[in-house]
């Protein structure tokens, strides 16, 4: 049938680069993530997080006195960025990324988008892979708000300088800073196994209310999990086990045991909760 | 080149051994305006969704474009336009924004068109004022509109279309068989699903007839007019000795009301029985052929019955 | 693609679990293979161990502990019971040191607690230990003579090869001692010592050494209770390296911004007792327990595995409150030719506290214990 046939050889020609856009999608991704007022407001609040403990440091004007990082933001402000991620990561962190991966593929299901964009076509595959990316990168961006706030806030309210190590050494305030990086960095990582359970609950429903609350549910159930000693035995399997590990990195040299056992858990948990996801998404039936 | 659209057998059953669509066997030939019919419930949008691969037929197969779905959909998607089930958009976006992700997500499309190919598919669904305004703000038609729009974003060689003039004005119902006439001239093939007879009388070369899952009848349009058989209705007071005279000559299928008589006339010319029924007496009000609408076909291939097929 | 495509795809993340329970569980197991070595008899390989001599090392040591003792919460608020508690801190549980040795007199020992590090270090002059969750730094002088032994300055307990050399002087006709296989340990070939007690009186099951086959270091030490099939020690090396670590990583600058408080250490080079000492560990068979300020220097009663200490002193009158209080009024009660007391019981751990102010604590059952009690000076 010869108009048909124009038709495919038009199609063809007003498609001179096809398969070259695969990044489109993943900016895409981006832009629904991080265009979200929920989004915003949620990374509002983690930046809040630095600003709240150093104002209430300001005021109580607590030298030293208080263990841990805490009791050091007042002489050095670059512990506010330390002691803000480190109190962000039991409850807040772990919040926003159940919230943005429990959407992730749900919110798409229940909006009836995810026909739109499996016909567009998307590729199940590909359109997971989006997904995933975007939630890494969120990650990333919620523990480099608090970077970034800590950093500002800490500078502005504190003195700051040389920085006291764990192991009693000191370290140039650049040394410092990039510690503080890397602590945000492994901290980021650190959230994506949870990041995967996530969109793998996602992936089961079209409700992403449900999908949150079976995600927090998942992250509160492995919380209580860690913490009974009787499980001991099973511990080190636990996603939140090995969490606290980052602040190895502010001994002299890093030790990085710990670090790395952590990573790993977390790239076991991914593996497993990115393939399940994907064997969900590949053989569902999308209505 | 083969049909666009081709299923041989396709069958969907839902868990819970329901049977939505059963054995269908679809040839949509290239070029046309193919009407996919049926009452609610009675497996279009199910057969829809099994063509564009959003769900696993039970058995069966399909082939779009000439190629197997859902194996090939990444080659085939992009030549397909589609709208399914109701439009479905990011509410907190504008119109144009919804546009512009559903065009990224096709990697074939070229994002240095993209802004100005999402213009020129508002512009065609009459949108280009409201581009801007959240989806959350648009009316229902509004949305539909949107929803064609995104089936227009590329030049397709095939649009699936859902329930097209759902929730759309008149103005908006014209407009759109205006444009599905308008695709059709370039090349493309349409097809469309609805509930509206004169929709199909109007746009469609080709219709379908859906029934509980199982497809009726598949042909031309004019084919399925043509075997409606005109019917010849006498408007008289005298309605018993019409009906006698009538029967007397041969016409079936008689059916008497308050005022009119009406019964298949066969193969006689019509002035024939006006003479008879002049010479018999019988006082005409009112006389002729009445070519039944697709409607009556409608509703003669899927039954009278107004509940919902399950 | 059928749906029973679709459901083969659910494969790939039953694969996935099984790859990472796989490589999450048998990882460690393959990389610990029994390594090939030559035969080697108990008594050459105790020899090598006695003559083993290194000009340093460095490397990590975990430990892990369960003597079965109860949790007592809120002991660190017992006042007076402050180094017990930090003992019970140490003993139980898990740990991680970094430690670093150069022969003869520089060592230096950092516990690593969770957001927290506790350190000793000694370049020879003088010893700093060093508290990071207060910020505290203690300065500890030596006395001159002391210098010559290190060891007795600091803490040991995070050195195998010390840990080992006290085991080895408490093999006597009461041990049975076998080279058990070998095993690979911070990634050394090592060969596998074994040590049964041959009295039913001690609550030891075995001791196992895994003895370096090159530098002939004592790598790991397992101590297993004579119940149970979980280790009550287990105390080695994750990673070591017998390169000498330079004279700087012995020394200790305090911070700005640091308390720092100036002890001198007595001449009769008693442990100072800022410093902890052997948290769990097998040196517990000739407990020389850390006295708090108050109590007597302990003594020794018995010897080889069922030997008991007793501990002069020690204020359980002030303990009728308080969760330790608590859990002496649920002990049972006994008595004997002794006196009266109360006794506590573990997998690993006895005490008797008598009502006249005396502990008697030893790796033993608790019959062991009262005998003991019984010939025990008043
Ligand atoms: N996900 C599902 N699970 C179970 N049954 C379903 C599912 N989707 C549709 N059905 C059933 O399949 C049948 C066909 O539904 P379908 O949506 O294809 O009808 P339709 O022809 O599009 O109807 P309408 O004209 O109302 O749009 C219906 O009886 C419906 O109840
Ligand atoms: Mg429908």
């Amino acid at each position: 049938m010869s108009p048909s046939e124009a038709t495919a050889d038009a199609a063809v020609a007003v498609r001179p680069s096809a398969g070259r856009h695969t990044l489109a999608l993943f900016i895409s991704e981006l832009r629904l993530v991080f265009g979200r007022a929920r989004t915003q407001v949620g990374l509002g609040v983690l930046a809040a997080v630095p600003l709240l403990i150093g104002i209430a440091i300001k005021i109580t004007g607590s030298e030293g006195g208080t263990d841990g990082f805490i009791g050091q933001i007042a002489g050095n402000g670059l512990f506010l960025i330390v002691a803000s991620l480190g109190l962000s990561l039991p409850f807040f962190l772990p919040t926003a990324v159940t919230v943005i991966s429990g959407e992730s593929l749900a919110g798409e299901a229940s909006l009836g988008t995810l026909r739109s964009l499996l016909t567009a076509p998307a590729g199940r595959s590909r359109l997971l892979a989006a997904k995933m990316v975007a939630l890494a990168v969120f990650c990333l961006a919620a523990t480099m708000t608090i970077w970034i706030s800590g950093l500002i806030v800490g500078f502005i309210l504190f003195p700051v300088g040389d920085v006291l190590l764990l192991s009693g050494s000191t370290v140039s305030l650049g040394n410092g800073l990039l510690r503080a990086f890397g602590i945000a960095i492994v901290i980021s990582l650190s959230l994506l196994g949870l990041a995967g359970i996530g969109l793998f609950i996602s992936s089961l429903t079209s409700t992403p209310l449900a999908a949150m609350a079976a995600t927090f549910g998942t992250f509160v159930v492995l919380g209580i999990l860690t913490a009974i000693p009787q499980l001991h035995a099973i511990h080190p399997w636990l996603l939140i086990y090995r969490w606290q590990s980052f602040a190895d990195l502010l001994r002299d040299p890093p030790y990085w045991h710990e670090i790395v056992r952590n990573l790993l858990l977390q790239a076991g948990y991914l593996a497993v909760f990115y393939t399940a996801a994907w064997a969900r998404i590949t053989s569902r039936d999308i209505t | 080149m083969s049909a666009p659209v081709v299923t041989r057998g396709l069958t969907k059953r839902f868990h819970g051994g329901q049977v939505a669509v059963d054995a269908v066997d679809l040839e949509v030939p290239a070029g046309s305006v193919y009407g996919f019919l049926g009452p609610n419930g009675s497996g279009k949008t199910t057969t829809i969704r099994m063509l564009l691969g959003l769900i696993a037929p039970t058995s069966g197969e399909v082939e779009l474009l000439g190629e197997p779905m859902p194996k090939a959909h990444l080659r085939v998607l992009p030549r397909v336009g589609a709208l399914v089930e109701g439009p479905a958009f990011y509410p907190f976006w504008s119109g144009q924004a919804n546009l512009l992700r559903f065009d990224a997500a096709d990697r074939t499309a070229d994002p240095k068109t993209r802004k100005a190919r999402a213009g020129e598919a508002l512009e065609r669904v009459g949108l280009s004022n409201a581009a801007n305004k959240k989806v959350r703000a648009y009316s229902l038609g509004m949305r539909q509109r949107l929803a064609i729009a995104v089936a227009l974003m590329q030049r397709r060689e095939l649009l699936v279309l859902d329930e097209p003039t759902n929730g759309l004005d008149p103005q908006g119902t014209r407009e759109v068989r205006h444009l599905i006439r308008e695709l059709a001239g370039d090349g493309t093939t349409v097809f469309t699903s609805t509930h509206l007879l004169a929709e199909v009388e109007q746009v469609c070369t080709h219709a379908a007839v859906m029934s509980r899952g199982k497809l009726l009848r598949q042909s031309t349009v004019a084919d399925l007019r043509s075997e409606l058989r005109p019917r010849l209705i006498v408007r008289t007071p005298d309605l018993g000795a019409a009906a006698e005279t009538l029967q007397g000559m041969g016409v079936t299928e008689l059916k008497t009301s308050e005022e009119t008589v009406e019964g298949d006339p066969g193969e006689l010319p019509i002035e024939k029985f006006a003479a008879a029924l002049v010479a018999a007496d019988v006082r005409i009000h009112g006389f002729g052929l009445e070519r039944p609408s697709l409607e009556d076909a409608f509703v003669a291939l899927t039954g009278e019955g107004f509940d919902v097929a399950e | 693609m059928g749906v029973a495509q679709r459901s083969r795809r659910w494969l790939v993340p039953v694969a996935t679990v099984a790859v990472v329970a796989g490589v999450g569980a048998l990882g460690p197991v393959v990389a610990d293979a029994s390594p090939k070595l030559p035969t080697i008899t108990a008594q050459d390989l105790l020899a090598k161990v006695q003559t083993a001599k290194v000009d340093g090392l460095s490397g990590t040591v975990h430990s892990s502990t369960d003597l079965g003792l109860p949790a007592i919460p809120g002991m660190d608020g017992a006042d007076g019971m402050q180094g017990a508690s930090q003992v019970l801190a140490l003993i139980n549980g898990d740990h991680t040191a970094r430690v670093a040795f150069a022969s003869p007199d520089k060592a230096k020992v950092s516990i690593l607690d969770a957001q927290a590090e506790r350190l000793w270090t000694s370049d020879g002059t003088s010893a700093w230990a060093y508290d990071s969750s207060k910020r505290e730094a203690t300065k500890l002088t030596l006395p001159a003579h002391s210098k010559a032994k290190p060891e007795k300055t600091l803490p040991q307990s995070y050195d195998p090869q010390a840990v080992a050399k006290q085991i080895l002087t408490a093999i006597d006709p009461t041990t049975k001692v076998q080279v058990s296989g070998t095993e690979k340990v911070a990634g050394r070939d090592a060969y596998k010592l074994r040590l049964v007690p041959k009295t039913d009186k001690s609550t030891v099951g075995s001791v196992t050494l895994a003895i370096d086959s090159k530098t002939w270091v004592p790598l790991d030490v397992t101590v297993m209770p004579r119940t149970g099939n979980d280790p009550a020690v287990e105390l080695g090396f994750t990673s070591v390296s017998f390169d000498v670590p330079s004279a700087s990583s012995f020394t200790f600058t305090p911070p700005k911004g640091v308390k720092v408080t100036d002890e001198k250490v007595p001449s009769k080079a008693e442990r100072p007792h800022s410093i902890p000492q052997r948290p769990g560990n097998p040196s517990l068979i000739k407990p020389t327990k850390p006295g708090t300020a108050n109590a007597g220097k302990p003594t020794v009663i018995g010897t080889g595995w069922d030997s008991v200490a007793m501990i002069r002193g020690a204020q359980t009158g002030g303990l009728t409150g308080g969760p330790l209080g608590q859990l002496l009024a649920k002990a049972p009660s006994v008595q004997g030719s002794w006196g009266t007391g109360k006794i506590v019981t573990s997998k690993m751990i006895s005490a008797l506290i008598t009502d006249d102010g005396r502990v008697f604590v030893g790796l033993v059952t608790p019959d062991t214990l009262q005998a003991a009690a019984a010939k025990a000076p008043r």
